[in-house]
């Protein structure tokens, strides 16, 4: 890793104290949108998530230096990323049944 | 023997133990989010009711969000410190992050303690009021009371002579034998529970073996005075006009049976309501505070004319008022003009007590309630998502503020001799600490926000 | 434990003369409180087989009611004039089984306990935890655990978790009695009155399972860890045997599938605890009367939390179990594992598969047609990795000179057994031939021939294949065979007819083995005692094994070689009853881990920890290695 420089690293501690700032000034972003109405409360929701998301972003890449990490961690990360999203799409869809057979052709089910 | 590559990477995978076994723990604890989230959602979407939006108090959540922010930049900057052996800025960091973890904890302390008292009440034809009760709480009360029976397998005295207000209750047997109840002691009771076998020497314990020398299931015992009970709901089984059953099988007999709920109201929600214009609400707040809520919902339908009247939006501002004073007088002159769309959970600034000179004071029947708690898990799935979320939350901060505590105050050996050691263990503790502020960038939005 | 104590001890100077810098340690912190991985694989070992049998005692009793309801047990009420404890037991006996009679209550109970005893308290510890921990740092040639403190830690909160589980028979309510599976509603509300929800068999259960998974959790970061970073030198990765390979897949599925189940008991937890409604839809009725419930929530948040888990253990159980064979079977037919690469591969992908697959348990839910065939079709997708495994280890026997050992018999006869439990499966997987069989005695055939004939025969082939490593001497073949051949009998007994009764329509949780339900069952509730006699008989058949287990400790053949088997695998470099540290000298891996009856070789194994071989390709092999 590259932190065995200690110039390095107190440039490394600037960059800290600009994204807990920037991560401060999101939050008031985050809070304020919160009382936009906009055209559907779920556009109220993507926006707010996509922010959450993009703060933590900054986290992970920032705070836990995922910017400059093993191949190995990205490998552990992403296949529970995938597992997560699996968990969250698949428990989501089966509660809405999205699509419905629609009979064969000519043929209505129920008649 | 010593494990390799404790403080050292290992050259094929340049990495350390420790720093591995943080990302598959943290891996796991995506998983157990990922898992409480997935719940989240699959709750709202399939919520039957109208899921609470911008109903927290906004300010703790807030200042929790910075707090926790500032921390997470602390504690990465200790580990800087320290990998540059700057070790009284290492120190001072890893405090400031302890404290804020206090500081944090205390916040959500002091919401928890809100809420706990903060009560919501559905009555049968859908409306809900919330507000506090006085004081001394709801109680069942019984007047009058005579006769006490008690199951022998299950009765706990204590367990019910709790709820008698009457002080020094004094029984005596069908014979005209005086009884005194006393109890077994929480230990003993304990291996009774437990360990099959009669090891109560206590009165009750002669007095079960007595009975069951006689085949008797229960004992009847008279009071030698009219007993008074005030008893907390979930503590009793079921109650007549005459009698309650306690949840321990033991059913108290007497005069008469009073069942009715004093409430300080804080809020009107008639969204659900049957008929809003005959809501059971207005029955007990009266024509003035209808015709309040009336005006109330014609300004608010006018400021969100925009909205379809279905839409949750709408019936949020509409379909709902605030209750700020005791009289509707009062309550127009101070919250005359204020109709924003900010709304705060009503009456948790003041905790406990003294609600009575804020809010108007109401006794309802119990059985016009269909359904009350406190705002706990109970209330409804919101509530019940919102304190396993924070809840496991703040587990995970005072963990991981135990933990760095842990390194600042008794790893001070490994500073002085090994200090490359010590940021590794810095480095790791601060990376779960960092997971811990991801989890609230959701929360945060999630349960007050959105 | 007091038994490995012994030889332990009996072999203490011998394993001291390897010990490089390590002062000993008191009784307390060697055998009891130990952080070496050997000793808390034992221990996992021990109280895994100890659960083990536990949970078959429970199913005995089962087997007895459902064969004879109605019918006092035999030797029910003994147990209340046992000495010493015969009092303890009046009160509890009178309670849960008045006369002797089993009643419902009691076997919900037993029923109950037993998936959770099985499954979590004795499969998982034995074959993932116990023999990962002893044979897997040994197989990477490296000296513990790479958190060994955090091993301790692991094994004492899954013995916690046990106290507790055994206790919860003990409170007045008894232990939980809905269902391995604890499905909600009526998990949620069953005896939700009582006076102490603490002091209930439910939240006894839930507060057990926290600690379990808190257990398996910690095992399986300290299994990934070690696998990745203290690897021998030479071990490239696909050096590393289908053992390792298979405990590092097992407990990433531990790792990532648990915590959901977790998330499910935990609001299983604030449901029953603080009034929550996590799993309790609106106007929910329960004797009549609405429960005092807020409702709004859904019980199929509970399936899907639990099957999100509950699936990937199915790979928990089975995945050990080809570890262990792929050991067994090479070493004993002398011809290298065939397929190494792509059983690992086929393991990832099962691994990967696992995850998606889960809803397939929950077809008659209601969950809709759409989500119904893609679940279907990633189950019948995942049979494809699980055929490659058993598919590879059978062309491992072509062409070798098998060795009939204990060891052997019981891995060659995994074979066909878990081949009959999978292809079971199969009908399964389809959602209209499930609507059918779901809830029968034909699932609970396939899936017991899956761990029971299949996985327990690969554990006892593991007991028998590593005893020596652990104890310095060989178990007794004779006692073996006759622990085998019944074994082998008894198992297709109580399993075969199951599958039968199933396809007529036997439902998985009569607690009288359907002799209510005559219009169905009628002309074959004499299956009922077959099945019952069956496993009995399986019951008498264990008694040679534990013999053999305590008495070969002293009076089993010594082995006078490190390496008795003539296996290939690094662990059999290290001396027997491996002191603290492991290896005499750090082991180097010179090869790959199958070498077996190599062409021009001078003898037909050549351990991966051996510089010197015969053949030019090891030589190679060598100098990569050094490279």
């Amino acid at each position: 890793m590259a932190h065995d420089n200690h110039d390095d690293l107190s440039k490394h501690v600037k960059t800290y104290m600009k994204i807990g700032g920037w991560l401060i000034f999101f939050t008031f972003v985050t809070v304020g949108l919160s009382f936009v109405e906009l055209p559907t409360h779920g556009d109220n929701l993507l926006v707010g998530m996509a922010l959450a998301a993009f703060k933590a972003t900054l986290v992970g890449l920032i705070f836990m230096h995922l910017n400059h990490e093993r191949s190995l961690i990205y490998k552990v990360l992403l296949f529970t990323l995938v597992f997560v999203v699996g968990l969250f799409v698949l428990i989501y869809l089966s509660g809405q049944n999205p699509l419905h057979f629609g009979g064969f052709e000519g043929v209505t089910p129920g008649h | 023997m010593e494990i390799p590559y404790t403080r050292t990477n290992r050259p094929d995978t340049g990495l350390f133990n420790a720093k591995i076994g943080i990302w598959l723990f943290l891996a796991s604890e995506v998983m157990l989010f990922g898992g409480l989230f997935s719940s989240y959602i699959f709750l709202r979407v399939g919520a039957d009711y109208h899921w609470p939006v911008h109903e927290l108090t906004l300010w703790p959540g807030f200042v929790n969000t910075i707090v926790l922010i500032v921390s997470s930049v602390t504690v990465v900057m200790a580990w800087a410190n320290l990998k540059m052996r700057k070790i009284a800025q290492y120190k001072l960091c890893m405090w400031v992050t302890i404290i804020c973890a206090g500081v944090f904890m205390c916040l959500k302390a002091y919401e928890y303690n809100g809420k706990f008292h903060h009560i919501g009440v559905k009555l049968t034809d859908g409306t809900i009021l919330t507000g506090h009760f006085p004081e001394e709480g709801y109680r069942v009360k019984l007047k009058g009371g005579s006769t006490v029976t008690l199951n022998l397998q299950t009765a706990d005295p204590a367990y019910f002579l709790k709820w008698c207000v009457t002080p020094n209750p004094q029984f005596k047997t069908e014979a005209g034998q005086p009884q005194p109840l006393d109890q077994q002691g929480a230990l003993m009771a304990f291996i009774d529970a437990l360990v099959p076998g009669d090891h109560d020497s206590s009165s009750l314990g002669q007095l079960r073996r007595d009975a069951a020398a006689k085949d008797q299931k229960s004992v009847k015992l008279t009071a030698t005075a009219p007993l008074e009970f005030a008893v907390k709901e979930s503590k009793t089984f079921s109650h007549t006009a005459t009698s309650i059953t306690f949840r321990d099988g033991t059913v108290v007999e007497g005069a008469s049976v009073e069942d009715k709920m004093t409430l300080q109201v804080d809020k009107v929600d008639v969204r659900s309501s049957l008929d809003e214009d005959k809501a059971l609400a207005w029955h007990y707040l009266g024509d003035e505070w209808k015709k309040a809520f009336e005006e109330h919902s014609k300004e608010e339908a006018e400021s969100h004319k925009k909205f379809d009247p279905r839409d949750e939006r709408y019936l949020r501002h509409v379909k709902q008022m605030e209750i700020h004073a005791p009289t509707v007088a009062e309550h127009n002159t101070q919250h005359g003009g204020k109709h924003s769309a900010e709304a705060h959970a009503p009456g948790e600034e003041h905790a406990a007590g003294g609600h009575a000179a804020h809010y108007p004071e109401i006794v309802i029947d119990r059985k016009d309630v269909a359904f009350w708690s406190s705002f706990t898990p109970k209330w409804n799935t919101y509530y019940a998502i919102y304190f396993t979320l924070t809840g496991l939350h703040g587990m995970h901060v005072v963990a991981g503020a135990l933990v760095l505590f842990y390194f600042l105050v008794f790893d001070g050996r490994r500073l002085k001799e090994d200090p490359e050691h010590l940021a590794n263990r810095v480095e790791v503790g601060g990376l779960f600490w960092h997971f811990v502020d991801l989890v609230w960038i959701f929360l945060f939005p999630l349960l007050y926000l959105l | 434990m007091s038994a490995a104590t012994a030889t332990l001890d009996h072999h203490g100077a011998h394993a001291h003369d390897h010990s490089h810098d390590h002062h000993e340690l008191g009784f307390w912190r060697k055998y009891i409180f130990s952080t070496d991985h050997k000793v808390i694989g034992i221990q996992y070992g021990l109280s895994g087989m100890v659960f083990l049998l536990f949970g078959f005692f429970l199913m005995m009793v089962m087997r007895w009611t459902i064969a004879y309801p109605g019918e006092a047990m035999p030797g029910m009420m003994m147990l209340t004039h046992l000495p010493l404890v015969g009092e303890f037991f009046t009160g509890w006996v009178e309670r849960w089984a008045p006369g002797g009679v089993v009643s419902p209550a009691l076997y919900n109970m037993f029923g109950a306990m037993h998936g959770t005893i099985m499954v979590f308290f004795g499969i998982v510890p034995l074959g993932f935890a116990a023999f990962g921990n002893f044979v897997m740092p040994l197989q990477i040639g490296t000296v513990d655990m790479a958190f060994p403190r955090l091993n301790m830690m692991s094994f004492w909160f899954f013995f916690i978790s046990g106290v507790i589980m055994f206790g919860s028979f003990l409170l007045p309510t008894g232990a939980v009695q809905t269902g391995w599976t604890m499905y909600s509603p009526l998990a949620d509300t069953d005896q939700m009155g009582v006076k102490n929800v603490w002091m209930h068999g439910h939240t006894w259960w839930l507060l057990a399972m926290v600690f379990n998974i808190s257990a398996s959790l910690l095992g399986s970061v300290n299994f990934i860890t070690t696998a990745i970073n203290l690897r021998a030198k030479g071990l490239t990765w696909f050096r590393v045997p289908f053992f390792t390979w298979a405990m590092m897949v097992t407990s990433f599925l531990l790792l990532l599938a648990f915590p959901p189940l977790e998330v499910a008991a935990l609001l299983q937890l604030a449901d029953r605890v603080f009034d929550a409604s996590f799993y309790l839809p609106t106007g929910l009725v329960d004797g009549g009367k609405h429960i005092d419930i807020s409702g709004g929530g859904n019980p199929l948040l509970y399936q899907h939390l639990f099957w999100f888990l509950a699936h990937p253990e199915v790979y928990v159980l089975i995945l050990p179990a080809f570890a262990i064979i792929s050991d067994v079977l090479p070493c004993n037919a002398r011809r290298p594992l065939w397929g190494h690469k792509l059983m690992i591969y086929a393991a990832l992908t099962l691994a990967f598969l696992s995850f998606i697959v889960w809803a397939h348990h929950m077809y008659l839910t209601g969950m809709g047609t759409m989500m119904s065939t893609f679940f279907q079709i990633t189950t019948v997708l995942i049979s494809v990795p699980s055929v490659i495994l058993l598919t590879c280890l059978m062309i491992t026997l072509w062409g070798g000179s098998i060795r009939y050992n204990t060891q052997m018999l019981f891995a060659t006869a995994f074979l066909p057994m878990f081949g009959i439990g999978g292809l079971t499966g199969l009908p399964l997987a389809f959602t209209f031939l499930d609507l059918f069989l779901h809830d029968t005695y034909y699932v609970i055939g396939h899936f017991h021939y899956v761990v029971a004939p299949g996985t327990i025969f690969a554990l006892f082939a593991g007991v028998y294949h590593w005893y020596p490593k652990i104890t310095g001497r060989c178990m007794n073949d004779f006692l073996g065979k006759l622990h085998f051949w019944p074994s082998l009998l008894f198992m297709n007994v109580i399993f075969g007819p199951m599958l039968y009764q199933g396809m007529i329509g036997f439902h998985r949780r009569w607690y009288d083995g359907g002799k209510y339900f005559e219009q169905v069952t009628s002309g074959h509730l004499w299956t009922n005692e077959v099945i019952s006699f069956g496993a009995w008989g399986l019951a008498l058949s264990q008694v040679p094994f534990i013999l053999n287990v305590f008495i070969s400790i002293k009076g089993g053949k010594k082995v006078t070689s490190d390496n008795p088997w003539g296996a290939t695998t690094i662990e059999w470099a290290a001396p027997n009853i491996p002191p603290h540290g492991n290896f005499v000298t750090e082991p180097v891996a010179y090869r790959g881990p199958y070498e077996y009856s190599v062409p021009g070789a001078k003898s037909d194994f050549t351990p991966q920890f051996e510089a010197d071989a015969g053949t030019p390709a090891s030589q190679a092999a060598v100098a990569q290695a050094h490279h």
